[in-house]
């Protein structure tokens, strides 16, 4: 890689997150890495301000007294543009308290009250924003309001125990759609929540992993540059959940978005967006089995052997199914890349 | 060190906002209209009250409607930078919950402003779960004005009984009970300074009967902008004691484990319990200022002879019982009469205090309550160990008018029934 291209990478990494060291969250955990990059992003001159739903990325964050894992810097801020406030108030509101906090400091600047721009990001995660807080996240959009929403997509309630989210995947185990003998797990399929954001009037919608550094930092510093409201959809391996062996965490983070399930996604209103890391051949796309196989909550469905996926005898049909819904899924976002394209 | 964080008060400065407020009146005026617009006449006074956030449900409607009336019309545009802007915007939300978690934001970012909304019924009972974090929150500069009406659907009334403030007595706020449009209008001047103070910090909800304060309209006295933020500029800070999100570095709604939880309600709880002294210090400025009383915890007629029997009531048709009081103790019955009007923190002490010599005290509930009434359990726990007899009445459910009758049946019940026991009374008639 010459220096040229490494540059943009060394200005980010130099850059000070306003995540600390010091959260519960479990060692392997996407959503810390996404706080990590997304925290580096907003170091970018302007105040920041977030908001967090109720979840695994709040409660072992925020932890008073001895755990508050935010604030740029090892010491208090010294300039206001560096400083950093944190609010969580419920589960399923964090894109509505931002939208309050925007409109306080556009109030305030107008009239002149206020010297210095400040900049919002509302945090929840997929069950916050998609599920109990889907019309709050929706009207935010709507509302064409300046905040950037980070939703972290875990497929489920890992905060309360890995209960079924409507981001599931298919048959995947979840504590409350447990597969038997009769249910094979998850039935529903996901919520197209890309396709949601944008038909809301999100100004920007990605759906990206810090497993994608390059696409990742894109995406947050366009979502901070917006002048209306910018989602950005993490897939998060969750570790104690998805129950993989350590250290697997960005491969599986690389493998949801070449197999379709979560293919790496940028649009931006009335411009073309596109589709990444995946294939567009279906016969050329990482097959979704790579991506089931080291997870034991598709363990009902595929094993891993000798490194390889293997399926279950007597469940090729749901195998075949999560295949198709990945397939789908694909064509799907691929006409969203260009639906408002005249 | 800051034990909040850093602190950058030089990046904002109110005045601004102060200076470049329109005033509604420039002098005390008496006009007439109903309770809604008299709430919303005083919201819109306020220079600190740029944002006024709300969701329909009848009967606290047209509080939005109204504030949306004067601010589309432009009565608060200015120029700033060659641009027309609006000094105050209204922000419909999609949702009740939605109106109360935006009110977290707004106040949670500048602490020093105050934010607004009207809500009634199962409006406010969609919002609980953010009004209860709300009430703990020390956001003191959120005002959520509740016009009552019955809550429950089973079957929906859109009339005003206060079941609705009952039920939500626990969320942590101070609730204020009005009856009559200059109390409307007086106590949302005076309330906020109560819930911004830095000793209280508690969140308001000053509230009035629905259908019969709301919508029925009477003259009052509107006072000058001028001197309404002369009165609350001098007991409200220029600077909260707790640093906003935006001048603040700031971490507000942590978890903590129960053994740290103890500490934080212990601490709301000495907040609530500053409430009573700071509202009659308030009170006292505010006659000063505007030469009418402030908000008393409950207002007592006819209690100076100590009276044998006494009725404990709340809204507007206190008006009637005043008068059916008034009448029998010229024929020689002597009764007295208490009007609620301090509902959280509940006034206990003053008024064991006031009823100590009473021997029987019949309280007027008009909420529904699966025991003696809410009213009824309160007032019996402020009389507890004296040797007095409470009765309960519910009288009034869903609106209903209490008429002349009905006072005289519940006057003359009191002598009749045991201690304990509860009778629904309407149109004089014992259901
Ligand atoms: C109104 C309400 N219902 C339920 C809960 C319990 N609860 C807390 S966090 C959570 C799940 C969070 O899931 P998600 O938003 O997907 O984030 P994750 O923990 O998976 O990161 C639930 C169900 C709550 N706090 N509030
Ligand atoms: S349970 Fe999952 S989402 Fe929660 S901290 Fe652990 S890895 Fe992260």
């Amino acid at each position: 890689m010459s220096e040229k291209r490494l540059a943009p990478f060394m200005e980010m990494a130099q850059k000070e997150s306003c995540f600390r060291p010091g959260s519960t969250l479990c060692v392997d955990c996407m959503e810390s890495i996404a706080f990590q990059n997304v925290g580096r992003a907003t170091d970018n001159g302007i105040k920041t301000i977030y908001t967090m739903g109720t979840f695994c990325g709040e409660v072992s964050t925020l932890l008073w007294p001895t755990v508050v894992a935010w604030g740029r810097g090892d010491q208090e801020a010294t300039q206001f543009e560096k400083s950093f406030s944190i609010i969580h108030n419920v589960f399923e509101s964090a894109s509505t308290v931002a939208e309050g906090i925007r409109d306080t400091a556009d109030i305030l600047l107008e009239l002149g009250a206020l010297k210095k721009p400040i900049q919002v990001v509302a945090n929840s995660g997929d069950g916050g924003a998609l599920v109990i807080g889907l019309r709050s996240l929706l009207h935010t959009i709507h509302r064409r309001s300046r905040v950037t929403v980070v939703v972290l997509i875990n497929e489920f309630f890992a905060n309360t125990g890995f209960q079924y989210a409507v981001t599931a995947t298919p048959y995947s185990e979840t504590s409350t759609t447990p597969p038997g003998d009769f249910i094979p797990g998850n039935l529903e399929e996901p919520m197209n929540h890309v396709g949601l954001a944008l038909m809301a009037g999100a100004e920007f919608v990605a759906q990206v992993s810090p497993a994608f550094p390059k696409d990742f930092t894109e995406a947050c510093e366009r979502a901070l540059s917006c002048s209306e409201t910018a989602v950005i959809f993490v897939p998060s391996p969750c570790i104690a959940g998805w129950k993989f062996k350590e250290g697997r965490t960005i491969e599986l983070a690389k493998l949801a978005s070449e197999t379709g399930l979560f293919p790496t996604f940028l649009k931006e209103k009335g411009k073309a967006g596109s589709l990444r890391h995946v294939s567009l051949d279906s016969k050329q796309r990482t097959p979704i089995l790579r991506f089931l196989a080291p997870q034991r909550r598709f363990h009902h469905l595929v094993h891993e052997k000798n490194g390889e996926p293997a399926v279950v005898k007597g469940r090729e049909k749901e195998v075949a199914l999560i295949q198709d819904w990945a397939n789908r899924n694909v064509q799907t976002l691929q006409r969203l890349t260009a639906w408002d394209v005249a | 060190m800051n034990p909040y964080g850093s602190i950058f008060p030089e990046v904002l400065d109110l005045e601004p906002l102060r200076k470049k407020h329109i005033p509604l009146y420039r002098r005390q005026e008496r006009i007439q209209m109903d309770g809604n617009g008299a709430a919303a006449i005083a919201s819109l006074q306020f220079w600190r009250a740029p944002i006024y956030a709300g969701f329909p449900i009848t009967p606290s409607t047209k509080w939005l409607e109204m504030i949306s009336t004067y601010i589309n019309a432009g009565r608060f545009v200015v120029e700033e930078n060659g641009r027309k802007v609006s000094a105050k915007r209204v922000k419909l939300l999609e949702a009740e919950h939605a109106v109360a978690d935006y009110l977290v934001g707004a106040a949670a970012a500048c602490r020093e402003l105050i934010f607004m909304t009207a809500t009634s019924s199962v409006g406010l009972d969609h919002m609980t779960e953010t009004t209860r974090s709300l009430g703990a929150s020390g956001l003191g500069n959120v005002v959520l004005i509740n016009v009552y009406r019955a809550t429950a659907n089973y079957p929906l009334c859109i009339e005003g009984d206060p079941s609705d403030a009952f039920a939500h007595r626990d969320d942590g706020w101070i609730q204020v009970v009005c009856r009559g449009k200059q109390q409307i209008y007086d106590t949302l001047i005076q309330l906020p300074v109560v819930g911004m103070d830095p000793r209280v910090l508690i969140p308001t909800m000053p509230g009035y009967y629905g259908i019969k304060d709301s919508h029925r309209s009477e003259p009052f006295f509107v006072e000058p902008d001028s001197k309404i933020h002369e009165f609350q500029d001098s007991l409200i800070p220029w600077r909260c004691p707790l640093p906003g999100l935006i001048v603040g570095e700031t971490a507000m709604g942590n978890c903590v484990t129960s053994a740290h939880f103890q500490g934080f309600k212990w601490e709301q709880k000495k907040r609530m319990d500053q409430v009573l002294s700071v509202l009659t210090a308030s009170s006292k400025k505010f006659e000063e200022v505007f030469g009418r009383p402030g908000i008393v915890p409950f207002e007592a007629y006819f209690m100076e002879d100590r009276p044998p029997r006494v009725l404990v009531a709340m809204g507007p048709d206190a008006g009637t019982a005043y008068e059916v009081i008034r009448r029998r103790r010229k024929e020689g019955e002597r009764l007295g009469l208490v009007v609620v009007r301090l509902l959280t923190p509940f006034p206990s002490s003053l008024l064991r205090e006031a009823l100590k010599s009473a021997g029987v005290i019949g309280v007027v509930n008009n909420a529904f309550h699966s025991e003696r009434g809410h009213l009824t359990a309160l007032v019996s726990e402020a009389v507890s160990g004296l040797p007095i007899q409470t009765t309960g009445f519910f009288a009034g459910l869903g609106g209903a008018d209490i008429s002349v009758r009905s006072w005289e049946k519940m006057i003359d019940l009191l002598s009749v029934l045991k201690p304990g026991e509860s009778r629904f009374v309407h149109e004089g008639e014992v259901l």
